[in-house]
């Protein structure tokens, strides 16, 4: 029951929101040196406003963490949907947001075989971070790209750099074919499956592609981890409010045995 | 030399270092989050209710934000009772924090069974009695609401255990004052109000309710008024001690609470957005009173001054 504990609460200083279309931008935190390491897929919990409303904390993704001299530097993906998310974006320079983590558990990257990174929309912040990892590494991986329209591809620019650093394969998809591959991001994944690709596949986005991933998984026989996303209460696993049901019939806390899951627990 | 104030609670049998408790269901059974906030801080924990088995709640989504607070319908999710005091009250005892065990069952003998196996063992200083959680269909939602049936209920624990003994309060009810006379006659120590407000909310892009259980219980600061308004009714009819409970985020909430007639209170959903609420609201009490001149926190309870009364 009792993990061993590596999260805090922490006063960030906001560095800046660097916008990448009129929805999505990078929020930039300034915490201190003293931040833990952050592992691929946790996430943290951000107070987005002052008072009492928007009431509760938003969970997010790490999607970058650079290490300075006195100082560690987070990147935010945020996508706004909501009061809670617009605050941060319009986040200003010098102001400060209590951050709580990081929190969960991330992906578990396996060294030994081929790594298939797929990304639905703002789901490609955790695997931002992982693909960095990887490239870090000097670790190859085959990275899919998939959003509704070019606007729904942020940080694109940098997942490209990182898949050619890693000498592995980018394919970027858009519903409406204004970037990429016109269709959804598992058609070309399951055209290179069928021609003999294999890997372990590391997933984060909409709930539908996540469920397509974990069905082509068991298809072609391949492992998978997949990044959820629910409601959340606290995020540290106090409220017991973001549940998620697993094949063995029990509930299993997105934020505390989460986010990361292996597709083979999940009930779909 | 100033003297430091004095924070110190006396519930009759219960002494408390500070009036400050987490409520039941929002800090796990305290030992997890021991990292998080100085459970030598807090006057006690209250913990998860707990049940006879563990109970793995109700389905998603269990949770949803609203202005100024939030709707659950956990559903009495719990490791049980055994697991509990295997598992979790050794490290407890290792904490000033008093621990008080909240149970509840779905029958009059699941409640005896559990107050009675509470009831020998050390490190439990107390037991609160859930009646009133909205959540669960059957069972304790019925207790809570008819002071006779809470009355033989109580009278029934009572009976099988010696820990003081808080009853909990539903503010779903037309009035208080009849369950908390009726929990005080039957042998209750103390009586601790409210528990979540029965709430609903809906989805206008999918037409669904929020939570899957339609309903759920309301917490956070939207409900203090409400809490304030229970803990004056409650206190101004019995003359055992008050907890108040309800939307408490500041030292001034505390306050409000004990003017109202609390001894103590609980802090519940505010610990989601910070664990270290109650740590705050501490030294928030000390700076109030050294600034008022006031000798002991307790000199506060019920010092309401109605509009009618004389100066």
């Amino acid at each position: 029951m009792h993990q061993k504990p590596s999260f805090a609460d922490w006063t960030a200083i906001v560095e800046g929101t660097v916008a990448h279309s009129e929805h999505y931008g990078t929020l930039r935190l300034r915490v201190t040196s003293d931040f833990p390491e952050v592992q691929p897929g946790q996430f943290v919990m951000i107070e987005t406003g002052r008072g009492l409303d928007p009431y509760l904390r938003r969970a997010f993704s790490v999607a970058t963490l650079s290490r300075e001299e006195n100082s560690v530097l987070l990147g935010i993906l945020i996508k706004a949907v909501g009061r809670g998310t617009r605050n941060l974006m319009d986040a200003h320079p010098g102001e400060r947001v209590r951050i709580m983590g990081p929190l969960g558990h991330g992906f578990n990257n396996s060294p030994a075989e081929p790594e298939i990174l797929v990304a639905g929309g703002v789901g490609v912040a955790p695997l931002l971070m992982l693909a960095t990892t990887l490239a870090d590494q000097g670790k190859p991986f085959d990275f899919y790209y998939g959003g509704r329209s070019r606007n729904d591809l942020p940080r694109l620019t940098d997942v490209r750099a990182l898949t050619e650093e890693a000498g592995g394969r980018l394919v970027v998809t858009t519903e409406d074919g204004t970037e990429g591959i016109q269709g959804l991001v598992t058609a070309p994944l399951l055209a290179n499956l069928e021609k003999g690709d294999k890997g372990r596949i590391y997933t984060c986005g909409p709930n539908g592609l996540m469920k397509a991933l974990a069905t082509l998984a068991e298809q072609f026989g391949l492992s998978g981890e997949a990044a959820l996303e629910t409601d959340m209460g606290c995020g540290f696993g106090a409220c017991l409010g973001c549940v998620v049901q697993q094949v063995d019939g029990t509930y299993a806390l997105c934020c505390k045995n989460g986010p990361v899951f292996r597709f083979e627990e999940i009930q779909w | 030399m100033v003297k430091k104030p004095n924070l110190s609670v006396d519930l009759g049998r219960l002494k408390l270092d500070n009036p400050l408790l987490t409520a039941s269901g929002t800090f796990g059974y305290g030992l997890e989050f021991a990292h998080l906030a100085r459970l030598n801080r807090l006057g006690g924990i209250v913990t998860k209710g707990l049940s006879t088995l563990p109970i793995a709640g109700n389905p998603p989504p269990r949770i949803s934000e609203t202005r100024g607070g939030m709707l659950n319908s956990i559903g009495l999710q719990n490791i049980g009772v055994e697991t509990f005091l295997a598992d979790v009250l050794p490290g407890l005892k290792n904490f000033s924090a008093k621990v008080i065990v909240n149970l509840f069952g779905y029958t009059p003998e699941e409640y005896c069974a559990l107050a009675s196996r509470l009831d020998e063992v050390s490190g439990v200083d107390a037991v609160e009695v859930n009646v009133s959680c909205p959540n669960v269909k059957r069972g304790g939602l019925q207790f809570g609401q008819d002071p006779e049936m809470l009355y033989q209920l109580i009278r029934q624990i009572r009976q099988t255990t010696s820990k003081p003994m808080i009853v909990k309060l539903s503010p779903n009810v037309t009035s208080p004052v009849p369950l908390a006379q009726a929990a005080e006659s039957a042998g209750a120590d103390m009586i601790s109000a409210i528990n979540t407000v029965l709430g609903m909310s809906i989805d206008t892009e999918t037409f669904r309710p929020r939570l899957a259980t339609t309903m759920g219980g309301l917490s956070g600061p939207a409900i203090r008024p409400i809490a304030v308004r229970v803990v004056y009714q409650v206190a101004q009819a019995v003359s055992i001690p008050v907890i108040g409970i309800g939307g408490i985020e500041t030292a001034q909430d505390v306050l409000e609470f004990l003017l109202a007639g609390a001894s103590a209170v609980q802090v519940g959903t505010a610990l989601f957005r910070n664990p270290r609420t109650p740590e705050t609201i501490l030294l928030d009490l000390e700076s109030y009173l050294a600034r008022k001149n006031i000798a002991h926190l307790s000199d506060l309870v019920g010092q309401l001054k109605l509009w009618e009364d004389k100066e």
